[in-house]
């Protein structure tokens, strides 16, 4: 019993290290590619939000009545897309 | 003194640094607390503010962190000897250099994650956020310059590294196209960049090539510019993708290399308490920057970091982390090149290439693993090379931002991107053609520094005005303040202005000479108006009067 449990320790210990190189080398190497792939997709959303919502701001691009239809898909990012537009963005941003 | 113990000796500071100093920090005056709601949580959408794992945090802070200047700083030091290159890195990663990341980081996350610029502006005065606009790119066309050099001046010197940096940036299109518009597996898509990064540096062993200094400093500022211009997914980001793992060979390479081969210290000790470049205090202080302490993490800490911490028990690990990991880079470097180098005056006369002399010293330390001479330096040029140019990738970029945001109100051009990259370029290259290295390097690390003392500026503020004790911060910035002020001062007012009169030197040197020393005056100037407003800051919140924000400083909220 002593024993399974000192391996299943040494397992643990051993998975904990292998997940934290696996961590670290994503996050040296692929985690900036990541987020800006998000970034890339968040800019293209607040395109399609502008073009299609453009009412809310005063910017009637699209008539209304498709504006409806499509407003049930866009209603679960109106929040953080408000959060996104609203908030106060500065140089420093941009570099990462 | 055997460079094994010297290693381990540093390693020990770093234990006691990283668990009981940085601890203590943590729980004393920050009061850090796990339950407390991270910017990442509160603000999450998906984009900037999004938790991320604390070890996926930890390398993408050390990423963004280390470039090349934790290697070349320690190298252009060592003229001093290297005890007081060892004991600044020490001394100062303990006591500041942690505690500035590590402090930037945690004022962002208690300020919804907002950046320096913002907290500036609301801790300090509203027209801190411009002045710390001119102060960054100003900052950045001096990293521009240093590091531009230190690229031409290690490929110029190096027949061995044209061919190998032709196919690294070559790779890193390959890389791009691959993974973004083949969608080529990206396991598969690694193996094959990394098998040809590795097999260009043996083919440049034997195939090599000589170009002249200006030439390969122009062909660094197309890359510039294409870095500038491209889509980040086609260049810049393939490039430090594939750039990664040269540089974690070299790393893994460099330390076994220590261990294995256990060579003596050779170069001396202590040399001289002022030398060409200048005396000790304040000199040498500014020339180690990355390694010990350096401005430009707190903007990373600041900015996509904080957003990302999922709670505030693991700001620590990444940033105090990520610091002691580059301070352990620094120790390397210097180890390496303490170890290859005996003769002092052989070392002196080659410091204005630290490419050439990181080449000797690494390539040195890795032939204790059984590889040859010829390659083991090659890579060793590669890897300092690469890291040089993943500085010089980023740099153009953000200054073409910052000219648009500084000047595009005013000159609609500036917001040209091809305008706005040319312009820094020029700048560039006269600064590399007309200004001497080693005091380019100076006002950068100075100017770095001056960041850092910022940074701590703002975090004595934020102590102030939680009524914590600000005194853990209030005195390492009093020491990086002064100090970085007497330093560019004295390489403005002492070296490069009485150089430009001596008559000793041509016209485009004069004119380099006198352009430098503008620069360095103009950092002093912003960081002199930033340190009035501070001051001002400090007493009005030491007094506890109740202070409005600036107009337009609430933060919207959804």
């Amino acid at each position: 019993m002593a024993d399974q449990k000192d391996e299943k320790k040494e397992k643990n210990i051993l998975g904990g290290i292998v997940g934290f190189f696996r961590d670290f080398t994503y996050g040296m190497a692929t985690h900036g590619m990541a987020r800006h792939a998000l970034k890339t997709r968040s800019s293209m959303e607040h395109l399609f939000i502008l073009i299609t919502m453009g009412d809310m701001l005063g910017i009637p691009i699209l008539p209304p009545y498709y504006s409806l239809r499509l407003l049930p898909h866009v209603v679960p990012q109106i929040t953080t897309w408000k959060r996104r537009m609203l908030r106060e963005k500065d140089f420093v941003e941009s570099m990462y | 003194m055997n460079s094994l113990w010297v290693l381990l000796f540093w390693l020990a500071v770093v234990v006691v640094g990283y668990w009981i100093y940085a601890r203590y920090v943590g729980k004393s005056v920050f009061e850090v607390n796990k339950d407390r709601a991270t910017p990442a949580k509160m603000y999450m959408d998906g984009v900037d503010f999004m938790p991320a794992n604390k070890n996926v945090l930890y390398g993408f802070q050390l990423n963004s962190i280390a470039g090349a200047a934790p290697i070349v700083g320690p190298i252009v030091a060592l003229q001093w000897g290297w005890v007081p290159a060892l004991l600044w890195l020490g001394l100062g990663v303990f006591f500041i250099g942690w505690l500035h990341d590590f402090s930037s980081a945690m004022i962002s996350v208690r300020n919804d994650g907002e950046t320096f610029g913002a907290i500036s502006y609301k801790l300090i005065s509203s027209r801190a956020r411009k002045i710390l606009l001119v102060f960054i790119y100003f900052y950045l066309l001096l990293i521009a310059a240093a590091f531009g050099h230190v690229v031409t001046s290690g490929v110029s010197g190096d027949a061995t590294l044209p061919l190998p940096m032709l196919v690294v940036i070559g790779v890193a299109f390959l890389v791009g196209q691959m993974i973004y518009k083949a969608r080529v597996n990206i396991i598969a898509t690694t193996i094959i960049a990394i098998a040809l990064i590795f097999f260009s540096i043996w083919l440049g062993t034997v195939w090599s090539f000589t170009f002249s200094y200006t030439t390969i400093l122009v062909c660094v500022l197309i890359f510039g510019y294409f870095s500038s211009i491209l889509p980040v997914w086609r260049f810049i980001q393939p490039y430090n993708y594939a750039s990664v793992y040269v540089v974690y060979f070299g790393i893994i390479a460099g330390v076994l290399g220590i261990i294995i081969g256990h060579k003596p210290m050779t170069l001396p000790a202590f040399t001289s308490w002022s030398i060409g470049m200048g005396p000790l205090w304040p000199i040498l202080f500014v020339t180690i920057a990355c390694g010990a302490v350096s401005g430009w993490h707190s903007l990373v800490s600041s900015t996509a970091t904080s957003r990302q911490l999922e709670n505030e028990l693991d700001v620590k690990p990444v940033t105090a982390g990520a610091m002691f990991a580059e301070f352990t880079i620094a120790i390397i470097a210097v180890i390496v090149c303490a170890t290859a180098f005996a003769d002092k005056a052989a070392y002196v006369a080659k410091v204005s290439n630290p490419a050439g002399i990181f080449v000797s010293g690494l390539g040195g330390a890795i032939t204790s693993l059984g590889l040859s001479m010829g390659y083991a330096q090659a890579l060793a040029g590669c890897m300092i090379i690469i890291l040089a140019l993943t500085v010089i990738n980023l740099v153009f970029r953000f200054m073409k931002v910052a000219t648009a945001e500084l000047l595009g109100d005013a000159i609609a051009i500036a917001k040209n991107p091809h305008v706005a990259t040319i312009v820094a370029l020029i700048l560039t290259f006269i600064l590399v053609k007309t200004g001497s290295w080693l005091y380019v390097w100076v006002l950068f690390g100075g100017a770095n520094q001056l960041m850092a003392s910022l940074a701590l500026l703002l975090v004595t503020l934020f102590l102030v005005k939680q009524s914590k004790n600000y005194k853990i911060a209030i005195y390492p910035m009093f020491f990086m303040y002064i100090t970085t002020v007497c330093a560019l001062f004295y390489t403005a007012f002492f070296k490069l202005i009485p150089g430009a009169f001596s008559g000793q030197l041509s016209g485009a040197k004069i004119f380099g000479n006198l352009l430098s020393a503008a620069f360095a005056i103009l950092l002093v100037i912003c960081a002199l108006i930033l340190a009035y407003d501070g001051w001002k800051a400090f007493r009005r919140y030491r007094t506890g009067e109740a202070v409005a924000p600036p107009a337009g400083a609430e933060r919207a909220t959804a």
